[in-house]
């Protein structure tokens, strides 16, 4: 077994990029800040919440996700959604991730 | 109680504060509903409210961060896109200007027959002091292209390897770059000593500057070295930005302006200071050949600028 610290870095670097998909996934249902860390940690993807509020940010400035304000209740949320083009790109990233799982497959003998 | 009151507002200035105004009020109603969203469910979880607070702001983490994180900033001054342009840079810069200013000024120490010891000492220094500053710049110019994304350049649209460029042609590319840097830095180091580093000293042991006073009286030479100074930033945006037709003809205009300058000044004999010339005892001769070399210069200077911005336009 490798040391921790070792483990936690390739942890790391294999988990790079899956909040992202994990997010365009999630997001279909729109939903807030805090909410979609609650959900996403429950899912089984780990994200921090300094990682994961500046990363909507960025993806709604890409134009992958929509935001609105939800100022019904007595604390206003924003609120969250996959845009059509973040839809198209959830597709894309899905199937990527398909294809290294059965690669993975191969390479460990499952077939 | 105040305390903990105090802290999510401390968590939210320090945030804020290294926001661009535009995304602060957008950022600060998300971010206060988060913090106070998680400081729920902590109390929920059956926490009291002060700790509450604290696990919250602990889970968002240093606020520097998560701010640079909404504002898109890296967090390194140089990153890997151009951390090898820069090194490469700065060791060339480094490694011919620092030894030449070092060797000028110990150089105009012994003409002055200076004792041996302030003459190394202020050699070292001029070196500590050029060293210093071609640092200090060059760091400043890569952090500012790594953080204004208009300065960088277009991300390609896919590579194959007939793209590489020619061997020899690539070489005189980036030469051209570390030799313009080179030879500005030098020159106007040179340029703008030259008043109090002379080899030629009047009757009161004051330096005589070879350069004609004019220039300083005017404050000429200032204007001079600004429009040098933006000539080499266009050559910089040819290198590492889109190099644009706007971009051609204002970089042609700069370099054409310079050499009009140049013409102009030996024209009516504002070059060399007359006082310098006697002093040094130099022939009309002499200084007619720099006068003509400084003309020479200007004319290469105009012809290259207008051939290279006509062959970038066409293209």
């Amino acid at each position: 077994m490798p040391d921790d610290e070792l483990l936690s870095t390739h942890l790391q670097e294999l988990r790079r990029g899956t909040a992202v998909l994990a997010c365009l996934l999630v997001l279909r249902e729109p939903n807030y800040g805090y909410a979609l860390l609650d959900l996403l940690d429950r899912r089984g993807f780990a994200v921090d919440a300094n990682t994961l509020y500046p990363l909507l940010r960025r993806l709604e400035k890409q134009g992958l996700l929509t935001s609105d304000w939800n100022t019904d209740e007595s604390r206003p949320r924003k609120f969250y959604r996959t845009s059509p083009d973040g839809e198209r790109l959830a597709d894309a990233l899905s199937r990527d991730w398909d294809g290294l799982d059965t690669a993975f497959r191969a390479l460990r003998g499952e077939s | 109680m105040t305390s903990t009151a105090d802290l999510t507002e401390r968590y939210v200035d320090a945030t804020l504060r290294r926001l661009p105004t535009r995304l602060r009020p957008d950022v600060e109603r998300e971010l206060r509903a988060s913090i106070a969203d998680a400081v729920d469910a902590h109390v929920d979880g059956g926490a009291d409210p002060a700790a509450a607070e604290r696990a919250a702001l602990d889970a968002l983490g240093d606020p520097v961060r998560l701010a640079a994180g909404y504002a898109d900033r890296p967090l390194h001054l140089v990153g890997p896109a151009y951390y090898l342009d820069y090194r490469r840079l700065l060791t060339v810069l480094l490694a011919t200007v620092t030894p030449i200013a070092a060797a000028v000024v110990g150089f105009v120490g012994v003409r002055r027959g200076e004792p041996v010891a302030d003459v190394l000492l202020g050699a070292l220094g001029a070196a500590a002091t050029t060293g210093g500053h071609i640092a200090l710049w060059t760091t400043a110019v890569f952090a500012l292209i790594e953080r204004v994304p208009a300065l960088r350049r277009a991300p390609s649209r896919g590579w194959a390897p007939e793209q590489l460029p020619e061997l020899p042609g690539r070489r005189a590319k980036h030469a051209e770059l570390v030799a313009s840097t080179a030879a500005l830095v030098l020159g106007v180091s040179l340029v703008l000593l030259s008043p109090t580093t002379s080899t030629v000293t009047d009757g009161d042991g004051d330096p005589i500057g070879p350069l004609s006073p004019w220039l300083w009286d005017t404050r000429f030479v200032h204007l001079f070295t600004a429009l040098l100074v933006v000539a080499l930033g266009l050559v910089y945006a040819r290198h590492y930005a889109r190099w644009s037709s706007p971009v051609a003809v204002a970089a042609a205009l700069v370099d054409v302006t310079c050499a009009v300058a140049l013409v102009w000044l030996v024209a009516n004999d504002r070059v060399l200071n007359p006082a310098f010339v006697a002093a040094a005892g130099w022939s009309g001769g002499l200084v007619r050949a720099i006068e003509i070399c400084l003309c020479a210069l200007a004319a290469t200077t105009v012809l290259h600028a207008v051939g290279g911005a006509a062959a970038r336009t066409r293209r």
